[in-house]
């Protein structure tokens, strides 16, 4: 078996799609989390001066989610045919584009224009995008075929962060929570779920 | 075996669809290049699965998102890579070109403000791209000496992403990889 080693910083950030989707697929790996102070030694050493970074057998990868792909695939949580393939990563390209917003939100400095952000996003982007993912979603709570895919666990980890900010944003959508709960069911992110490091984000 | 039915829903523009317009045609696959001026966008956008363009229709399935289309069309045609690991490499130069493509976008279209948009324009052509591209130059190296592809031995979804980044950027400056010698021949 190869030998995987994560680095990141002690945040769930960009990585923790990643590292979701070990636990699902039950693959070992090292959970490397570094201080900021060790961040300019690294930086060079890294494909574009990013992390997280994935090294396999020595090789190293970067952009999240690249890496997510990847081991989604070693993991089996793809999809199955090609055209599942693509419907999860429309889903997952989808999804990013609105956690950029949320970004927005959550990293704006100034408190009104904050505030007027959160109003926005709350009142026209989250439901908006909340009402077109119920629609993607199916009966069973998967969003590609019926069984648990990647699409799945990426949702999870997106209303993670969102629910922080946004706790009761998921009330009245069914089929999303759903979702939610065959994720959190599933026993190796139910386990890391209770073993994972608390962090701000 | 009959070949599926390819359509491609875009602005006439190269944008975000022409890296999967390039696949198909490096592929010789035929498909509908299906081009609408800006006005008649509202009423295509229902019928788009996130409201968005560009959208691959195959054989009435339609996806969306630029690099989800790519990919599936790299993979139908056997150009995403071969092992799991060139995929990975094939999807790294994508999401870090992609970066790139969205700066500019975001700067272009989405900054209201002159002054800012040229200074952010400034940064973009002076630091962020160049850093970006001597990445991409040193990727492109430990693939085989930087003679060949990002990925593999052959072309990917990676390569088209890539030109269609450097028909953006040559535009404002013809010279803009004469720092970089492998991936000016890759181009």
């Amino acid at each position: 078996m190869p030998s995987y080693k994560l680095t990141y910083f002690n945040v769930r950030g960009r990585a923790e799609l990643i590292r979701l989707l070990f636990a699902t697929g039950g693959i070992p790996y090292e959970d490397v989390r570094i201080g900021r102070d060790k961040w300019p030694e690294l930086k060079p050493k890294t494909p574009m001066g990013q992390i997280p970074i994935l090294e396999v057998d020595g090789q190293v990868y970067c952009q999240s989610m690249a890496i997510a792909r990847f081991v989604a695939r070693e993991a089996g949580l793809l999809g199955e045919s090609s055209s599942d393939q693509a419907r999860a990563d429309m889903l997952l390209d989808g999804g990013a584009e609105v956690g950029e917003l949320l970004k927005e939100v959550v990293l704006e400095k100034d408190a009104s224009k904050r505030a007027e952000k959160k109003k926005e996003f709350s009142e026209k982007s989250l439901p908006h995008f909340l009402t077109l993912y119920e629609g993607f979603a199916n009966d069973s709570g998967h969003f590609v075929g019926e069984s648990l895919t990647w699409a799945d666990i990426s949702f999870f980890n997106m209303m993670d962060f969102l629910t922080a900010e946004f706790p009761s944003a998921l009330e009245g959508y069914d089929k999303l929570n759903k979702i939610i709960e065959n994720v959190k069911s599933n026993p190796g992110i139910a386990k890391w779920l209770k073993e994972r490091p608390v962090t701000d984000h | 075996e009959k070949m599926p039915a390819y359509k491609v829903y875009y602005f006439n523009a190269r944008g975000r669809a022409e890296p999967t317009r390039l696949l198909l045609a490096a592929a010789g696959v035929p498909f509908e290049d299906v081009r609408f001026e800006v006005e008649k966008w509202p009423e295509y956008k229902p019928k788009m699965p996130m409201g968005q363009a560009p959208v691959l229709e195959v054989d009435g399935t339609m996806i969306c998102q630029s690099a989800a289309m790519a990919r599936f069309v790299a993979r139908e045609t056997g150009r995403a890579g071969k092992t799991n690991l060139e995929m990975a490499q094939a999807d790294m130069i994508v999401n870090g070109v992609s970066d790139m493509i969205n700066i500019m976008i975001d700067y272009h279209y989405s900054e209201p403000d002159e002054t800012r948009k040229a200074e952010k324009k400034k940064k973009f052509f002076d630091t962020t791209l160049p850093q970006f591209l001597g990445h991409f130059e040193k990727l492109l190296v430990a693939n085989n000496g930087g003679d060949g592809f990002f990925a593999g031995d052959g072309l990917t979804h990676a390569e088209t992403f890539f030109l269609c980044l450097y028909e953006s950027i040559s535009k404002e400056n013809p010279n803009v990889l004469s720092a970089f010698p492998k991936l000016a021949a890759l181009v």
